[in-house]
């Protein structure tokens, strides 16, 4: 039985009784003990301790868990990167933001040389929110190609800006009377579509299947690639067809070796009706394997704030027009909440708007009162604009919530002049008063809409600080260890993995980050600059390069 | 006609839950009358098939005996779309049954955008017994109201369970949401499929080309004689540009639908009216096997007058 001690400079472990260690011994990929190296040797005869030196300088965390993300994350590399902040590939290249327009179109031309003739150049990650000298549009795109369409989706994936060619190809020009097409002073289309309906025909006919970037074995790796180099362990892909021909692959390469983490893959709850996806969850949960979680459903309740498509309580949106919506009827809600919750199928709740939060509490509450479900751990997801009368509730009914902390900076400043105005824009993301009521804490991503990197969205929930240098609701910032927490061990409560994941603890999963700094020394404005050299999976190292 | 025509029709219905959507949409696929329909549903929970119809399940696909096909969204109609697009064959119409609490101008705005859809027509049920509560309730009031708004036919459900005077009241209210949308009645979803669908059957597509029309097949009318009324009109002589937007102006109240090849001075248009939304679209080429102008409409008994189109038509 081989047993490895793993020194490290420092070890955070998510323990109260030794919240800090030096050593870790590790034994069929679990941890066996934690504390100092006399502590941790006690388990080998003398004669058999094979101490691993290669983190001496580098301080262990519990592997990141990443409780909000998508499968896309990873496939979405096929296109080009023109986002404003940096960002890593699966394949470790940087990819340094773009500050202006003319660099994106510079970097735009520099892949459009490469590619072969007739094939249309897609881009992603634009964020025209740091952009702001004048909108991207089909000229600054032509720029790039006279004869190959371009198309550059935005970083919400709401919006595409589209080059001359790619909008004769969907035959939009100055006749053009539809909403999203955006038209310039000049009557012509600017090249910006915005939703849906105006994207639809350019996708289409450049073949952008945003779909397929999640399905195959090349997304597969490259999510994990993604969640590996931003230190995360276990991470969500939350929302997913999973058919089974696509479990089968997602099996099979979860299993291999090296694949460099754990898969949560959360059933789409909107493909049928309620019974047919309790029959499904309950047989995919029977389909888990080590590396591969299955069982779990998600449900999308509204829309977003920044797209004013949130179903908002009254005074409603600040500034702007209410387009909430509701993805599925309230009325449905509540059924299909019941008949999941009897079930016993764990739910992932997607709420954005404080009036959804308040109608999807209320059909917990009656799935509740019905069929009382002891440690169910439903999620209320971004669950932005709750207030502290909300998170009470969630509390008392036994709810979670996983927060969308990274939506502070990303978004901050628009909620507070423009989404929902000063106050409520203080409040969202409420992490601090969803732990002083008490309520099971974890914040994300949702990568690909934001970075993954749970650095940067503890970071986010410790400052509040936004582009523009705000700090957006002092008093719900967190302490360093508490984001920390709401990186591990919270969002593996939510994932009913507690037990095995998030801490360093003897018996659990020798999952660990492998950071070169320690996030409780340093200055909390600098957590999210700490390098990240890696992560052990099941106590197999995994260096990053 | 659509012979002439690449692009695949699409009709939207909304309604809230429980409205009669599914009826409507099952009575349809009842008299589809030789059209392929594909029928794009959020999950299969929301449409029940008679048994009898369906030919075969495999997946999210159900395809019928008389050449239908129901497809669950998966709630993605993106997607859905675009393989319903990319369908071989390519069906004849594409019917979205939107979900409960969709706001239909999403959903036609794809079909404006999409150079291989035209809109065909967007319809809201409204359920006559219901529709009053539903329409004050704080969480979904405003989607109900906003289906109706976007509609060019509304269609009454369970009016038979609702009095006549709070009938009249709920058509006034409707009225005053949607001042250009047609009202109809549909008991037990039974409203003719050229109601419904601006594409013709392939019979009346063959009756066309021959330059014959305005001849029924009783079993196809079976339903709805006693509510409906038809029209049809050929005609050698051509009309002027400024002579069809006056007549078309000038349309009767009771008229739902009206269809058809127009000679417009030297050129050809299609014609496509549902309720108050007229399009006339100029035509490259001469439709095949088309020599005439040829209409066919269909509208309200009692609301339409047949000699009022004829003098209209042949001024």
């Amino acid at each position: 039985m081989q047993t490895v001690i793993y020194a490290a400079r420092k070890i955070i472990t998510m323990v109260p009784n030794r919240p800090e260690a030096t050593h870790v011994a590790v034994r069929d990929g679990r941890v066996l003990a934690v504390g100092n190296l006399a502590e941790v040797s006690g388990w080998t005869d003398p004669g058999e301790l094979h101490l691993d030196e290669t983190f001496a300088d580098k301080v262990l965390l519990p592997g990141f868990v990443e409780g909000h993300a998508h499968m896309m994350a990873g496939g979405v590399w096929q296109y080009t990167y023109v986002g404003f902040q940096d960002r890593i590939s699966p394949e470790g290249e940087l990819w340094e933001g773009l500050r202006d327009i003319e660099a994106v179109t510079n970097r735009l031309r520099q892949i459009e040389s490469e590619l072969e003739p007739g094939t249309p150049l897609i881009a992603w990650g634009f964020d025209p929110i740091f952009l702001t000298a004048h909108r991207l549009n089909r000229y600054d795109l032509d720029l790039v190609s006279k004869d190959r369409p371009v198309a550059v989706i935005h970083s919400n994936f709401h919006l595409l800006t589209a080059n001359s060619v790619a909008l004769e190809m969907a035959r939009y020009d100055r006749t053009t009377n539809v909403t999203g097409v955006d038209l310039g002073e000049d009557g012509e289309p600017t090249g910006e579509l915005q939703e849906m309906a105006a994207m639809f025909p350019v996708m289409r006919r450049l073949k952008i299947d945003l779909r397929s970037l999640a399905r195959t074995a090349s997304a597969i790796r490259a999510y994990g690639k993604i969640c590996h180099r931003s230190g995360v362990t276990t991470a969500t892909d939350l929302i997913n067809d999973l058919p089974l021909e696509d479990v089968e692959l997602m099996t099979a390469i979860t299993g291999e070796e090296d694949y460099p983490m754990r898969l949560v893959s959360v059933l789409n709850a909107h493909t049928a009706p309620a019974e047919e996806v309790v029959a499904h969850a309950l047989k995919l949960r029977g389909l888990s394997t080590d590396k591969l979680r299955l069982g779990s459903i998600k449900i999308i309740t509204d829309g977003s704030i920044q797209g004013f498509t949130a179903r908002m309580r009254w005074p409603g949106y600040y500034k702007g027009p209410d387009h909430g919506i509701w993805n599925i009827p309230p009325e449905q809600l509540i059924t299909t909440v019941e008949t999941l919750n009897a079930a016993g199928v764990h739910m992932h709740i997607h709420v954005n708007g404080d009036e959804a939060s308040d109608v999807t509490i209320e059909a917990v509450a009656r799935a509740l009162r019905k069929n009382p479900n002891p440690d169910h751990r439903h999620v209320l997801q971004h669950c932005q604009l709750a207030d502290a009368a909300q998170f009470r509730k969630i509390r008392n009914l036994g709810l979670c919530v996983n927060l969308f902390a990274n939506h502070v900076f990303y978004f901050g400043d628009q909620h507070y002049e423009l989404t929902v105005g000063p106050e409520r824009a203080e409040r969202i993301d409420a992490c601090a008063t969803a732990l002083s009521e008490g309520v099971p804490l974890a914040i994300h991503s949702d990568a690909p809409v934001t970075p993954m990197g749970p650095l940067f969205t503890a970071w986010c929930a410790i400052n509040r600080v936004t582009p523009s240098g705000r700090v957006l609701g002092a008093a719900e910032r967190i302490s360093v260890e508490e984001a920390l927490r709401a990186v591990t061990l919270g969002p593996a409560y939510t994932l009913h993995l507690d037990h095995e994941i998030g801490s360093i603890e003897v018996g659990k999963k020798a999952d660990f980050a492998v950071l070169d700094d320690d996030p409780l020394s340093v200055d909390p404005m600098t957590v999210k600059d700490i390098g990240v050299w890696g992560t052990v999976l099941a106590g197999r190292p995994q260096p990053v390069s | 006609m659509d012979s002439a025509d690449q692009r695949l029709p699409l009709t939207v219905i909304t309604g809230y839950l429980g409205a009669g959507k599914t009826t409507l949409v099952n009575h349809l696929l009842r008299h589809a009358d030789g059209r392929r329909i594909l029928v794009l549903v959020n999950d299969f929970g929301d449409i029940s098939i008679d048994t009898d119809l369906i030919a075969s399940q495999e997946g999210d696909t159900l395809t019928l005996a008389n050449g239908c096909i129901c497809c669950s969204m998966g709630g993605d109609l993106f997607y859905a779309l675009s393989d319903a697009l990319d369908r071989q064959p390519r069906p004849d119409h594409l019917l979205i049954e939107a979900s409960g609490v969709a706001d239909p101008t999403r959903i036609s705005e794809i079909a404006r955008a999409e150079p291989d859809l035209r809109l065909d027509g967007t319809i809201a049920v409204v359920d006559a017994v219901g529709f009053t509560e539903l329409s004050g309730d704080a969480q979904v009031g405003g989607s109900v109201l906003r289906q109706i708004a976007a509609a060019d036919l509304v269609v009454v459900s369970k009016g038979d369970l609702q009095s006549p005077e709070a009938l009249v009241g709920l058509k006034q209210r409707i009225a005053a949401l949607a001042p250009a949308a047609r009202q109809l009645e549909a008991p037990f979803g039974r409203v003719p499929t050229e109601v419904l669908l601006g594409s013709l059957s392939s019979a009346e597509a063959g009756q066309a080309s021959s330059g014959c029309c305005g001849h029924h097949h009783a079993e196809d009318h079976e339903d709805h004689e006693d509510l409906y009324l038809r029209w049809s009109l050929a005609r050698e002589t051509a009309f002027g540009r400024e002579e069809l937007a006056e007549l078309l102006d000038g349309l009767p109240a009771g008229l739902l639908r009206l269809k058809g090849f127009v000679r417009l001075d030297e050129n050809w248009a299609l014609l496509q009216v549902v309720g108050a939304r007229v399009e006339v679209e100029m035509l490259p080429d001469v439709p095949g096997g088309i020599k005439q102008t040829t209409l066919a409409a269909i509208g309200l008994k009692g609301q339409m007058d047949t000699a009022d189109l004829d003098r209209l038509f042949s001024r």
